[in-house]
Order: structure tokens, then C-alpha cells, then sequence
């Protein structure tokens, strides 16, 4: 495996307003993602995974450490990294179709006719094509997450980051994200990170799974989910129930664990 | 048919809401009228709404009533704009750029509290009765407004839409045009709205004070010869600019951000 994403002994500490208490938010934390994986974070709220995922995308800065992608030292945000946010981000003054065409707007590596080209694509990708010329305040909010999921991919990222983006969503809207998500990732060989409370969810669509402790934020544990559930018959929907469930109790148990931690420290 | 207007936040006729709102202004001539014909009041104080219909008519005929209203809104507009071309860029920076920020508010938040009509005299000594000094005025009592509200148009922009314009590869300058501007805009024309109201009350106090044309200044000077209908008949000729301009401002609003219509 490639050492596609680096992060190297990142370690975030948050300082109330008057400077006297502090919030260590992560540890020395190191953990690699290979290219094309689909990894995704666990842990107990409040751990910092978000926090976590916003150092990796550039939004945070972290105290100490590194995080190179492909070799390249990181700072600040830009193009490679690309974020889905839990609340819709999605700007009301542009139509469905304008919305995801951002994505495109500043991307110099394509001509003007590809951009309208990626722009339909997508669009149809999260199967909104028939709501092409629709303003966000008109459609539900699952659309105005695909809207975001979509304007993120037109912008061709080397990495997506998801923060629980399918939190909000209905049920059926949710697996059919899920499944679109694994598509996108497998065809397109998306390097993913998704943040999600939600510990099916989690084994359905990963590679890796990586679990939290409770704050300050280390890495407890990780599971090689292929190797005990291979990706096509999560895909296919034929997955080894009694594997899967053995597997997300044995998470659940982890997290209950840092959890409770959680609960008597304070 | 009439079921509509007994349940809670029902939606009424387009047409049905212009007959009411006509029906109100009918509403209030009426109780006017019966009031300043019934002789209770004496008609230098209260004359009746046909009084001043016809001074409406000889304040344009006999006084040249419509050159003092384009010298007032030509100072009004001066002003605003005047205004809005530095409170935007400067209250978009305010906060944008913390920095710039921190250094302006505390100013801006003194200077604010400080009551326009209690500057016009120190205006006057600096600027003396000429224009400058009603420009002046209705700058002070606008400029101060508006850079604060603009500011807080800006600051309302969830810091979603920016941070996805970093991820999205927009620059700094790309992400103001592109994202901060059209998603604060419609709150900024609300307010310049607003301040343009205010920017009338301020001509009015600059015009009593220091003018000799202008609609405050008409009105002020007919005040002398207690010519009360003319005198009530410039005030709602102010209220009648106001409202067209501000229905100018909400038609241009609906037609701009046509998106927010739900
Ligand atoms: N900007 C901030 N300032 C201070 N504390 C913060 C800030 N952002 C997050 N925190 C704190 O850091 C901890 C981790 O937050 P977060 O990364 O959002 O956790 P998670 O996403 O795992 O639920 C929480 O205790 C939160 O209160
Ligand atoms: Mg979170």
C-alpha cells in the first residue's frame, strides 16, 4: 500500500476565550490512507473526529505534525481536498445545475464545453437532472445534499471528505447515497474519509475502518473491513449477515468502552 | 369565498391585498374627514383631507413646489450614495478581515450613538448653510448606520459557503465576488432600503435647519403663515415619495432574488 495520505503526529489543543482552560483536542495522532480507499472515522461525539477531518482538509490548523498527500507537505485549503459539510452548503442563489457547475468554476485543467460535460454527469449521478433549473429552497434536503456531494465531485478532488453527510437524510435517500458513494469510489478510485456515527453504515462502505477513543482523540483501533467482508458482496447486497453483525457489535463494544470512559472522567 | 380571511397565515389574492390596503387609506380619509368637518377641531389646526388636496394642487402651481422636490431627493440620493459606495467595501472588509474589524467597530459604535441633529450645528460651522453641510448631515446619519449593517450581512453568510469556496479552489478575491457578495446581497438591499428611509428624516431636520429650497424648507416656511393644509400636503407628498421609493426597492428585491420565493 502506497502512502497516499500522511498525517504525522498532528496534535490540536483548543484555548477557551480567556487563554486558561485548554481542550486537548488530539494527540499525537498518525495514520496513513492508501489511494483510492474509502476509510471511515468512528468514535465516540465529541471525540474529534470533525475537528480531525477539517486539519486534513486545511480548514484547521494543527498545533504540531504533518500531513502530506502524495509527498506534498500541506497547508491552508485548496482544490485537491474536497469537503461535503453535515448542513447543506449549497448556495440559494444558483440552480441545481449552476450549483454543481461551481464545482468546475475554477478548475483550469478542462475547457469550458467538459465543464458543461462534468456538470451533467454528476448531475445525473445523484439523479437530479430533472431538476436541473430548480432553486435550492425547492427542493428537500436530501437534494440539496446531493447538490453538495455532486458540486464537490465536478471540482475533481484528490480526496473527499465527508463529515456525516448522509446524517440528516431519510432513510432510503441515505442507502441510496451509500450505494452511489461505493460506485463513485471503486469506478473513480476516490480516496474517501467519512466521518459517521452510524456503525453500519461504516462497515457497509468501508475499506478501513478507524476507530477513536474518547477526547483527546487517538486511534483505538483499526479494521480491515475487506478482509471480513469483501467489498463486492457489501455492494451486491449479499454480505455475510452473521459476519456483519459479529463485526459491528465487536465495534460498538470498543466505542461503548471509550464511551463510558467519556462518562466518569467528568 | 370570504373563508380565506379567517384562517391563520392563509395566503390571500394578489388582488384581494391591493382592495384591502386601498380600503385602509379609504378608512383613514374617511375618519379624518369626519373628524375635521365635524368643527370640533378648529380647521387651522385640522383641516379636511379635500383642504389639502387642493394646497397639494397650489403648492405645485402658485410655488414651484416641484423644483424643492427635486433638489430634495437629488440631496438624498447624493447622500446615499455617497454612503453606500464606502459602507459596502468597507463594511464587507469589517468582517471579512477581523482586523479591520476590531479597528472600526468600536469608532463606528461611538460615532453612532452620537444624535445627528446634535451635529448639525458644528456641520454648519464647518461646511456653512450651502450644500456641503445638508450632504454632510445626511451622511453622518447614514454612513455609520449602514457600514455596521452591512457588516452584519457579511458575518451572516455561513461559514459553509466560504470554506466550500476554499475547497473548491476559489481564491480570496474569487470567494467575495463570487460567494459572500450574492449570498449577503439580498439582506444588503433590504437595509439600503431601510437607511434610505432614514436618509429622509435627516433631510428634512438639515432643511429646517439650513436651507433656503428643498422640501423641509417649504414646509417650514409656510409654517410661519400657519398655512396648514399646504404644510400637511408637503408632509404627505414626503410620505408619497417614500412609498414609491420603497416599493421601487421591493420590486427591484422580488425581481433580483426571485430564488427566495418559496
Ligand atoms: N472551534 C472550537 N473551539 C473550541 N473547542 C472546539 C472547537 N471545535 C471543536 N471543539 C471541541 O473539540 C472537541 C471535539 O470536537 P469535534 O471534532 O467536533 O468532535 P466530533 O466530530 O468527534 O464529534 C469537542 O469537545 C468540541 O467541543
Ligand atoms: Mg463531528
Amino acid at each position: 500500500m502506497d502512502k497516499f495520505i500522511k498525517v504525522t503526529d498532528v496534535t490540536k489543543t483548543y484555548w477557551s476565550e480567556d487563554g486558561k482552560t485548554e481542550t486537548k483536542v488530539v494527540l499525537p495522532l498518525s495514520l496513513t490512507i492508501a489511494e483510492g480507499e474509502m476509510v471511515m472515522f468512528l468514535g465516540p461525539s465529541g471525540c474529534g473526529k470533525t475537528t480531525l477531518m477539517r486539519i486534513i482538509g486545511g480548514l484547521e490548523k494543527q498545533d504540531q505534525g504533518s500531513i502530506t498527500l502524495a509527498g506534498d507537505l500541506l497547508a491552508g485549503p485548496d482544490r485537491r481536498r474536497g469537503m461535503v459539510f453535515q448542513s447543506y452548503s449549497s448556495f440559494p442563489w444558483l440552480c441545481v445545475r449552476d450549483n454543481i457547475k461551481f464545482g468546475t468554476r475554477y478548475r483550469k485543467d478542462i475547457s469550458a464545453a467538459e465543464k458543461e460535460e462534468i456538470t451533467d454527469h454528476y448531475m445525473g449521478m445523484v439523479g437530479l437532472s430533472a431538476y436541473s433549473d430548480f432553486y435550492t429552497n425547492r427542493i428537500s434536503g436530501g437534494m440539496r445534499q446531493r447538490v453538495a456531494i455532486a458540486r464537490t465531485l465536478a471540482s475533481s478532488p484528490d480526496i473527499l471528505l465527508m463529515d456525516e453527510p448522509f446524517g440528516a437524510l431519510d432513510a432510503q435517500t441515505r442507502e441510496h447515497l451509500q450505494f452511489q458513494l461505493m460506485d463513485i469510489n471503486k469506478t473513480e478510485k476516490k480516496t474517501t474519509i467519512f466521518v459517521t456515527h452510524d456503525v453500519e453504515e461504516a462497515i457497509l462502505l468501508a475499506d478501513r475502518v478507524v476507530i477513536f477513543s474518547a477526547r483527546p482523540a487517538r486511534v483505538v483501533k483499526e479494521i480491515d473491513v475487506n478482509a471480513v467482508i469483501p467489498v463486492q458482496d457489501r455492494r451486491n447486497n449479499k454480505a455475510d449477515m452473521q459476519k456483519f453483525f459479529s463485526l459491528r457489535n465487536e465495534i460498538l463494544e470498543i466505542i461503548r468502552a471509550e464511551y463510558r470512559q467519556t462518562m466518569e472522567a467528568t | 369565498m370570504l373563508k380565506p380571511l379567517f384562517v391563520f397565515r392563509h395566503a390571500l389574492p394578489r388582488k384581494t391585498e391591493i382592495i384591502l390596503g386601498i380600503f385602509g387609506f379609504f378608512l383613514f380619509l374617511t375618519i379624518w374627514h369626519m373628524t375635521a368637518s365635524s368643527g370640533v377641531i378648529r380647521p387651522e389646526f385640522l383641516p379636511t383631507p379635500f383642504a389639502v388636496a387642493k394646497a397639494f394642487i397650489r403648492l405645485f402651481t402658485e410655488r414651484d413646489f416641484a423644483s424643492d422636490i427635486i433638489v430634495s431627493v437629488g440631496r438624498v440620493w447624493f447622500a446615499f450614495l455617497l454612503s453606500v459606495v464606502i459602507a459596502v467595501p468597507l463594511g464587507l472588509m469589517m468582517s471579512t478581515y477581523r482586523a479591520v474589524g476590531a479597528i472600526l467597530e468600536p469608532f463606528i459604535d461611538f460615532v453612532r450613538y452620537l444624535p445627528v441633529p446634535a451635529l448639525v450645528p458644528l456641520l454648519v460651522i464647518w461646511f456653512g448653510v450651502g450644500e456641503t453641510s445638508k450632504i454632510a448631515v445626511l451622511w453622518m446619519g447614514t454612513f455609520f448606520q449602514l457600514i455596521l449593517l452591512i457588516a452584519d450581512d457579511t458575518k451572516r453568510v455561513p461559514t459553509e459557503y466560504i470554506e466550500s469556496g476554499h475547497t473548491l479552489g476559489a481564491s480570496n478575491g474569487q470567494i467575495m465576488r463570487h460567494i459572500i457578495i450574492p449570498a449577503a446581497l439580498p439582506n444588503m438591499i433590504d437595509n439600503l432600503r431601510i437607511t434610505l428611509g432614514w436618509c429622509w428624516t435627516y433631510l428634512i431636520i438639515a432643511e429646517i435647519v439650513a436651507a433656503n429650497s428643498g422640501i423641509g424648507h417649504m414646509i417650514w416656511s409656510l409654517r410661519r403663515f400657519v398655512k396648514t393644509p399646504e404644510v400637511m400636503a408637503g408632509i404627505i407628498a414626503i410620505g408619497i415619495i417614500g412609498l414609491l421609493t420603497d416599493q421601487a426597492f421591493r420590486f427591484a428585491h422580488a425581481r433580483l432574488f426571485s430564488y427566495q420565493r418559496r
